[in-house]
């Protein structure tokens, strides 16, 4: 399948690619034979009907050339005891970051640490990123033993789109027993509309642990595509906390296989769409293995002439005996004209399995207004109150205060409510 | 000087039935009124359209308010001017911290009298000392509003509320329901510490049992959307030994 768009994607492709780096062009001579031949999604396809991929028409796919260094004024406050890694249009800033050894991590510039493996076909941007990305870094923990390591990685988008894409890309491996806190940002530098397609790769190995905090604040004239890709081997733990408020049009794949046994993922969303954005979200969670558990929390609201979606498919292969997954997948309208669509998905191909799901999509709860009315509030503020209550369930995962208290400011103002403060 | 709240000829539908029929009642400051009757007779009705809850077509009749038209105000400028309604179910809202929706409401309550809005320090002086008095623990303080509550919680929540918004006139809608003799003692005690000369308290109920502990200065009888009966506490007694046929054969 030849798109004119994948058409014109190889043509960009073949003008740079003698100026991308020379080092890793077998992957992204590989990743773009792979988009050659597979095509980017399309809205037809089923788990990309909400996605804005309208908007790729107009993008150039060349990697940007950055200019602007990390500015220091703009940025949300360090937290204590994690090392801040820069990257401004996926590039990574060096000059701008702490010592590559702060973290108790390993950090080295270049990606492809986990590239011994294929992207499925809801992974097809991560082919995109592979092929012209040129700054991303490797994150290795070493085996357990060692101190957990916490560290924090800004992506910051600063190019206009008509300039060239910015591709932020991390390959992210734990050796068994390891243990990270990631927070990963991104922002957007100015007002220029940017284009991101981002990737993390992720390879957890047998009782490693991960937090990973990623907060997407673009500013409302980017459009992101941003794929995660997770493979959990026995009795490993990732836990993966995302915050999504900004772009104007923002898509996020999160593909996760729990190869082995116990393994156990804690996905939890939480998104908010106003004016025209687009919030769309596909997590596709395959269970290999046996006695393996999922977890998923999404928590989306929808004002103005927004649409969010979430889509929360869950495989269970045959042979993952004592699987156990729950979704608890809820969307708010808070506009006449706005969308929300939740749809969880369950395909199971073995027996002796717990799989519970609810989803709704609805308005604010009369009796809960009236409640708050009858005591005073006004119809404006109590409504942001029940809002910021149904944000709740994935706001209380957030185990780093700091961090939390970040989030709530950043939700506050998203809702548009000083007194919301009061209940930080 | 008008009168703290006065009905006159009522009549509310709910979905083309009509509920209330043409109600009549006058409530002066500093009095205690009980309405009673039986299941349907539109007791909750009433309560309800006095708070200003969506939902009721209103098709003659006035309501006032020291005064003012009661039903031209939305429910929360009612709040604000002093009008409490005790909900007969309180709504459980996870995620609204308890403390944040009585301060809430106590500023918006401060703010309609031009005062400035409560210190922290002092309002949560204020709130512990009446926990104390309604005997709700300390852990209160950090859970969503009425949230995992018994029904007894609930309902001295619902009292909590009111002592510390101190109403002009608050409406309880069979706030004694379902609440076993201690949670009802704490009830009334909580409604006895409002009494005074400038508040004015209306107690829906189906049983007397509360107004052992509250004594009303009237009770009014309510059957069929109407006012059947009105006397003073001896006519709950006598409503308990006869039963509510007694008042609905005269009525009918």
């Amino acid at each position: 399948m030849s798109s004119p768009l994948t058409a014109r994607i190889v043509e960009e492709y073949e003008s740079a690619a003698r100026s991308l780096p020379a080092a890793d062009a077998h992957e992204r001579h590989a990743a773009i034979e792979a988009l050659r031949v597979s095509g980017l999604p399309t809205s037809r396809d089923e788990n990309w009907k909400y996605a804005n991929l309208r908007s790729l028409e107009r993008q150039r796919f060349v990697p940007a050339a950055t200019a602007a260094p990390l500015a220091g004024a703009g940025l949300p406050a360090r937290l204590a005891g994690f090392p801040r890694y820069g990257f401004v249009d996926g590039v990574f800033a060096t000059g701008s970051s702490a010592p590559l050894d702060a973290s108790g991590a390993r950090i080295t510039p270049g990606t492809s640490g986990n590239a011994h493996r294929s992207f499925s076909a809801d992974e097809r941007f991560a082919l995109l990123n592979q092929a012209f990305a040129t700054g991303g870094v490797t994150l290795q923990v070493p085996a357990a033993g060692s101190e957990p390591a916490r560290l924090e990685l800004v992506f910051l988008a600063s190019a206009d789109s008509k300039a060239g894409a910015c591709y932020p890309r991390v390959d992210i491996r734990l050796d068994p027993g390891a243990s990270l806190t990631l927070i990963e940002r991104h922002l957007s530098a100015g007002e220029q509309a940017s284009f991101v397609a981002s990737a993390v790769t992720i390879d957890l190995q047998p009782g490693a642990r991960l937090e990973h905090y990623r907060l997407q604040e673009l500013n409302p004239r980017s459009i992101l595509f941003d794929t995660v890709s997770a493979e959990l081997a026995r009795e490993s733990a990732y836990r993966l906390h995302c915050i999504s408020t900004g772009a104007q049009a923002a898509r996020s794949t999160l593909a996760v296989r729990l190869n082995g046994e116990r393994a156990e993922l804690n996905l939890a969303v939480a998104a908010l769409g106003g004016g025209q954005q687009v919030q769309d979200a596909y997590a596709l969670v395959e269970h290999h293995a046996p006695h393996a558990r999922t977890e998923q929390t999404f928590r989306g609201i929808a004002a103005g002439r927004a649409r969010v979606a979430f889509n929360g498919k869950i495989v269970v292969a045959k042979g993952a005996r004592g699987t156990d997954s729950r979704q608890s997948l809820r969307g708010l309208l808070a506009g006449p004209e706005a969308e929300i669509d939740v749809r969880p998905q369950l395909e199971i191909y073995t027996d002796d399995v717990r799989c519970s799901h609810g989803a709704t999509a609805g308005k604010l709860d009369d009796n809960m207004l009236f409640y708050l009315l009858s005591r005073g509030l006004t119809p404006e503020s109590a409504q942001r109150l029940l809002k910021w209550a149904f944000l709740e369930d994935v706001v209380a995962q957030i185990a780093l205060p700091a961090l939390r208290r970040q989030i709530e400011e950043r939700l506050a103002d998203h809702l548009g409510d000083d007194t919301l403060r009061e209940l930080l | 000087m008008a009168a703290m709240l006065s009905i006159d000829n009522l009549h509310v539908s709910v979905g083309g039935k009509e509920i209330l029929k043409g109600l009549t009642l006058a409530v002066q400051a500093g009095e205690v009124h009980a309405i009673m009757g039986p299941n349907g007779s539109g007791k909750s009705t009433l309560a309800h359209v006095l708070a200003g809850r969506p939902g009721y077509q209103i098709s003659a009749g006035t309501v006032r308010y020291q005064g003012r038209d009661l039903l031209a105000l939305p429910p929360e400028e009612r709040a604000r001017e002093g009008v409490f309604l005790g909900f007969q179910y309180p709504v459980e809202i996870p995620g609204v911290n308890n403390v944040y929706l009585l301060k809430a409401a106590l500023n918006a309550q401060r703010k309609q009298r031009g005062l400035p809005e409560v210190d922290a320090f002092e309002f949560l002086g204020l709130v512990r000392e009446k926990m104390k008095l309604m005997h709700i623990e300390d852990s209160f303080l950090s859970r969503g509003v009425n949230e995992g509550f018994s029904g007894g919680e609930k309902k001295r929540n619902e009292i909590l509320q009111m002592v510390i918004l101190e109403p002009r006139l608050a409406i309880l809608d069979e706030t004694d329901s379902g609440l076993d003799i201690d949670a009802l003692k704490l009830v009334a005690a909580g409604v006895n510490t409002q009494r005074s000369p400038e508040r004015s308290c209306v107690l829906v109920t189906h049983y007397q049992r509360l107004l052992e502990y509250v004594v009303p200065d009237f009770v009014h009888v309510l059957v069929r959307g109407r006012i059947a009966k009105s006397g003073d506490r001896g006519l709950a007694l006598e409503l308990e030994r006869r039963g509510y046929d007694w008042v609905t054969g005269e009525a009918a």
